[in-house]
């Protein structure tokens, strides 16, 4: 059990017949332990009491974490299966009757087949998330493999953590989101944070990021959006949206003229470095600085400090993760720590602060279109053979690879795709160019959304079944440092509700799969079959039994045996996963944003998130608190711009890109750069941003750039001030 | 683990405008989920500094002072107490003593209802809701001699640190530092 200076012994309140269940947070990364409040006389959870003893949070919860006990019991849990038999109603909300689990099947099992059957396996495809445990996770990969037998599957960690993934993997041939354990994080002297605005998205990581500055270390922020970590920090890069390339390219070009490349380190642990060094010479600071329209002086300020640091952390997330150009900023800021060999030790190293509760377990078994559990790619005939064993099936029944997840709307617009099976995701509201999105789920024969509460995305289904929420089941999940943690079961599911792995298994023996499903009764039974699935791959779980977890708070993975106590930091022994054991310098060309301001279109239009929802917003715009307190969208404008737009505070204007426009009320700040405007992404119907983002997607990550296209203002003649 | 007595500490330099105290004051046992504690945007359209607004808990409370029925009680712990119902007759006379506009008023229930501290939690030493959760280390649950530690090494005849405000309610049992708690840190490098 790992103790930091903030830990603290403090007993829990116990109110009488009450029993707490110790857990974790239902949303984002972090994952903070929590202990739901369960009444012993009615069974069910009635509130939250912090756990203080998770080493990670120390009983710390933002008011999403606090309120998330009211998902489990809140008014809109769809209790019963549902069915929509006129397809004419297909978008809205209307028409669906109540049915029983059997005829949901039935009639699921009768339209896969048909569809199968007229136009081939691949017809159908499952879309998938990772806000659930790895063992749905992984049983979700297997159930569209196995049971449905299409090479179409991918999940919504496209558009969240999949630039991530790549440049881990191009950098150091192995993606596990934090190279070290976030008890490291404020002991650091220096913190690099690009395109993270940790205090609403991760707000728990923010005593440990103040603590940096408290004992004297020094706070970097890069974002267009002087957010509340940027607010404070010592140096503010108030970077153009999609600008980060050149950024990281002109600090890179810094540490080298200046002296700080670690050349033994570079020679010994590294390739790439001659030409990358070549490449960034031409990021000049009066270069880098006219790309990005960040100071000179800031730009060497902070290449100083991250130089001159004995130790520092570089942090990012979805800001430069959300570019086609993502995977390059991830390795471009990468390429920070491998040149300086800030990395490989306590206290320096890489972390993304991963956005989904399980988005890094998620993406790693086999969720993902062309990787098997482990994160043992599909495309790699041993693999295949390994996991085949595991599930009972040929190697030659193993579907090839398939596309990702926008490319799958597109299959959907052509009539290549036919059936969905949605689960864990909203992409009607959570995709990019929403209008062609929308209008390729409405284009299904037939579609099954599992969900507990009926979701945008839901609307188009024509069988909706009722999942459970995270407090009614059990398993694990791995946060954002690569801790694979353990999710309690507080209460029984409520209705008839069920875990997506249980209908999964169902659902199988009803398409005539039930051999390789049937013998799963738990989701303990899953856990284990998942273990020894991902037995050999980069990501191996196979030690990381749930006694493991429980005794230790929590096992890093890789974790290959029952010794194996797992791995909190990567790369001690300075060996990276790539064959010869170096990691990867990249040299990086810069690009700029898929769609660049213009006349017609003058402002950078960026997209983000707001401390009081979670992703879609299908969970906490139920939850009145949080509704309260950020019920509806907004466009954050710098006063000059508003002022030539002639746009109050709180005046309901027009903001529109070539795909789709939206009403928007004015939220005026000067906390944002005058040709920048921020749209939080967490609404539903004609509310949503994603309307008007685009979809040119990064070539290697799939991600589609979230972060940066061409917008404009329009004033509307009655847009009186509200 | 410290066994001296804990007190409420705020930095307000930390404060991420989260609202988590907010939250978690719904929680507390007795609360009927309503929070008796407030978050302001300092500054707003200009930028995102935030700061919470909490009952002191003075030692010679304004608020019950003005009670004409005795209904505010100040526990052992120096806790200040939401009125009680039975005494509580809804004259409203605290909402306007109270320097800082703490205490609230249900109109329904004609009474007054306010930060207690959490009482059930802070008269057996365990911290508040507020302070438990705030991810920013805004409010914490400080022995004297971690608050003692704080003020010497933010104490610099700046009038940055305040514990109390002579001029406002005299001592208070909850301890404040105003913006500037970085300008005495000395830089690594
Ligand atoms: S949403 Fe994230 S930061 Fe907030 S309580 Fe949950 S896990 Fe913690
Ligand atoms: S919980 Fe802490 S950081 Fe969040 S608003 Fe309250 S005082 Fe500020
Ligand atoms: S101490 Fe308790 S009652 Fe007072 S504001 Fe904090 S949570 Fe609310």
């Amino acid at each position: 059990m790992q103790r930091d200076k903030f830990f603290r012994e403090e007993k829990n309140v116990k109110h009488p017949n009450e029993e707490l269940v110790k857990t974790h947070c239902s949303y984002c990364g972090m994952q903070c332990g929590m202990n739901l409040r369960v009444n012993k006389l009615t069974n069910k959870i009635i509130g939250v009491e912090p756990r203080y003893d998770w080493p990670v949070t120390h009983g710390k919860m933002c008011p999403k974490g606090v309120t998330a006990y009211q998902q489990t019991n809140h008014d809109d849990r769809l209790l019963k299966p549902l069915i929509r038999d006129d397809a004419s109603l297909k978008g809205t909300k209307e028409g669906f009757r109540e049915a029983s689990w059997e005829e949901a099947y039935d009639l699921i099992a009768e339209k896969f087949g048909e569809l199968q059957e007229k136009y081939g396996k691949d017809s159908l495809s499952v879309f998938s998330g990772v806000s659930m445990t790895n063992e749905k996770c992984y049983l979700t990969g297997k159930f569209a493999r196995v049971a449905m037998g299409t090479r179409y599957i991918d999940y919504n960690g496209r558009f969240c953590m999949s630039s991530a993934a790549g440049g881990f993997l191009r950098s150091f041939g192995v993606d596990r989101g934090s190279t070290l354990p976030w008890t490291d994080v404020h002991e650091t002297d220096c913190l690099f944070i690009a395109g993270s605005n940790t205090a609403e998205c991760h707000p728990t990581s923010m005593f440990r990021v103040w603590a940096v500055q408290d004992r004297g270390g020094y706070l970097i922020v890069a974002d267009p959006r002087e957010t509340p970590v940027a607010r404070r920090a010592d140096v503010h890069l108030d970077l153009r949206p999609g600008t980060d390339l050149a950024l990281a390219n002109g600090i890179l070009n810094l540490l080298i003229q200046n002296g700080y490349a670690d050349e033994s380190f570079i020679n010994q642990h590294t390739n790439g470095f001659e030409e990358t060094k070549e490449l960034v010479k031409d990021f000049t600071p009066e270069y880098t600085s006219m790309i990005t329209g960040v100071a000179i002086e800031k730009i060497e300020k902070a290449a100083e400090i991250y130089g001159k640091a004995p130790n520092a952390i570089v942090m990012f997330a979805r800001g430069i993760e959300q570019q086609h150009k993502g995977v390059d900023n991830v390795s471009a800021y990468t390429n920070m720590a491998l040149i300086t060999g800030k990395i490989g030790r306590p206290k320096a190293g890489v972390a993304t602060f991963t956005g989904q509760g399980n988005g890094q377990g998620g993406r790693e078994h086999g969720q993902k279109s062309d990787l098997l559990p482990g994160y043992q790619k599909i495309t790699n005939p041993e693999a295949v053979e390994r996991v085949s064993k595991v599930w009972g099936i040929e190697p030659e029944e193993m579907p090839k690879p398939g596309v990702s997840a926008y490319e799958m709307f597109e299959l959907m617009d052509n009539k290549t795709i036919r059936g969905l099976y949605l689960l864990c995701s909203n992409p009607a509201v959570s995709a990019p160019n929403l209008n062609f999105v929308r209008g390729a789920m409405k284009k299904l024969d037939f579609m099954v959304c599992g969900d507990f509460f009926l979701s945008e995305s839901a609307e188009y289904a024509d069988v909706i079944l009722p999942s459970v929420s995270w407090s009614e089941d059990e398993g694990t999940t791995t946060n954002l440092e690569g801790r694979i943690i353990k999710i309690n079961k507080a209460q029984e599911p409520i209705g008839e509700s069920k875990p997506d792995w249980q209908m999964q298994v169902e659902l199988a023996e009803r398409l005539g799969k039930g051999k390789h499903f049937s013998h799963l009764k738990t989701a303990k039974d899953v856990a284990e079959e998942f273990r020894l699935a991902s037995k050999g791959g980069v990501a191996d779980y196979y030690g990381a039994t749930w006694d493991k977890i429980d005794e230790q708070d929590g096992v890093f993975w890789p974790c290959k045996d029952k010794e194996d106590k797992g791995t909190p930091h990567m790369f001690l022994d300075k060996k990276f996963y790539h064959p010869d054991g170096r990691a990867k310098i990249c040299a990086l060309p810069y690009r700029p944003a898929a769609e660049e301001p213009c006349e017609k279109y003058p402002l950078r239009l960026t997209t983000g998130r707001v401390v009081y929802h979670y992703l879609s917003g299908n969970q906490t715009r139920r939850i009145q608190f949080l509704n309260d307190m950020c019920p509806e969208p907004y466009v954050e404008v710098h006063p000059i711009t508003a002022e030539k737009y002639g746009i109050k505070h709180d005046e309901k204007i027009l903001l529109f890109t070539r795909r789709g426009k939206c009403n928007y009320k004015v939220k005026i700040t000067e906390a944002i750069r005058e040709d920048t405007v921020f749209v939080p992404y967490h609404f539903g119907g004609d509310d949503s941003i994603n309307l008007l983002t685009i979809a040119a997607l990064d070539p290697m990550s799939k991600m589609p750039e979230f972060k940066a296209c061409a917008a404009q203002i329009e004033k509307l003649k009655s847009g009186k001030v509200l | 683990m410290t066994t001296t007595k804990r007190k409420l500490y705020m930095e307000l330099e930390n404060c991420i405008g989260c609202r988590a105290c907010l939250a978690a004051c719904t929680q507390c046992g007795g609360h009927e989920e309503r929070n008796r504690n407030y978050v302001y945007d300092v500054n707003p359209l200009v930028n995102r500094q935030t700061m919470p607004l909490m009952c002191l808990h003075c030692v010679d409370p304004a608020c019950a002072r003005s009670c004409p029925a005795q209904a505010i009680q100040i526990h052992e712990t120096g806790a200040v107490l939401s009125a009680l119902v039975e005494k509580c007759i809804g004259c409203q006379n605290c909402t306007i003593a109270c320097p800082y506009g703490i205490p609230k008023f249900d109109e329904e229930e004609n009474l007054m209802y306010k930060c207690d501290l959490c009482i059930d939690r802070t008269k057996d030493d365990i911290p508040p809701m507020c302070a438990s959760v705030c991810p920013s280390h805004t409010l914490q649950w400080l022995s004297e001699d971690e608050i003692n530690q704080k003020k010497q090494k933010h104490e610099l005849d700046n009038d940055k640190w305040v514990t109390s405000l002579p001029h406002l309610e005299g001592d208070t049992h909850v301890t404040v530092n105003l913006p500037g708690i970085l300008q005495g840190t000395t830089k690594l490098f």
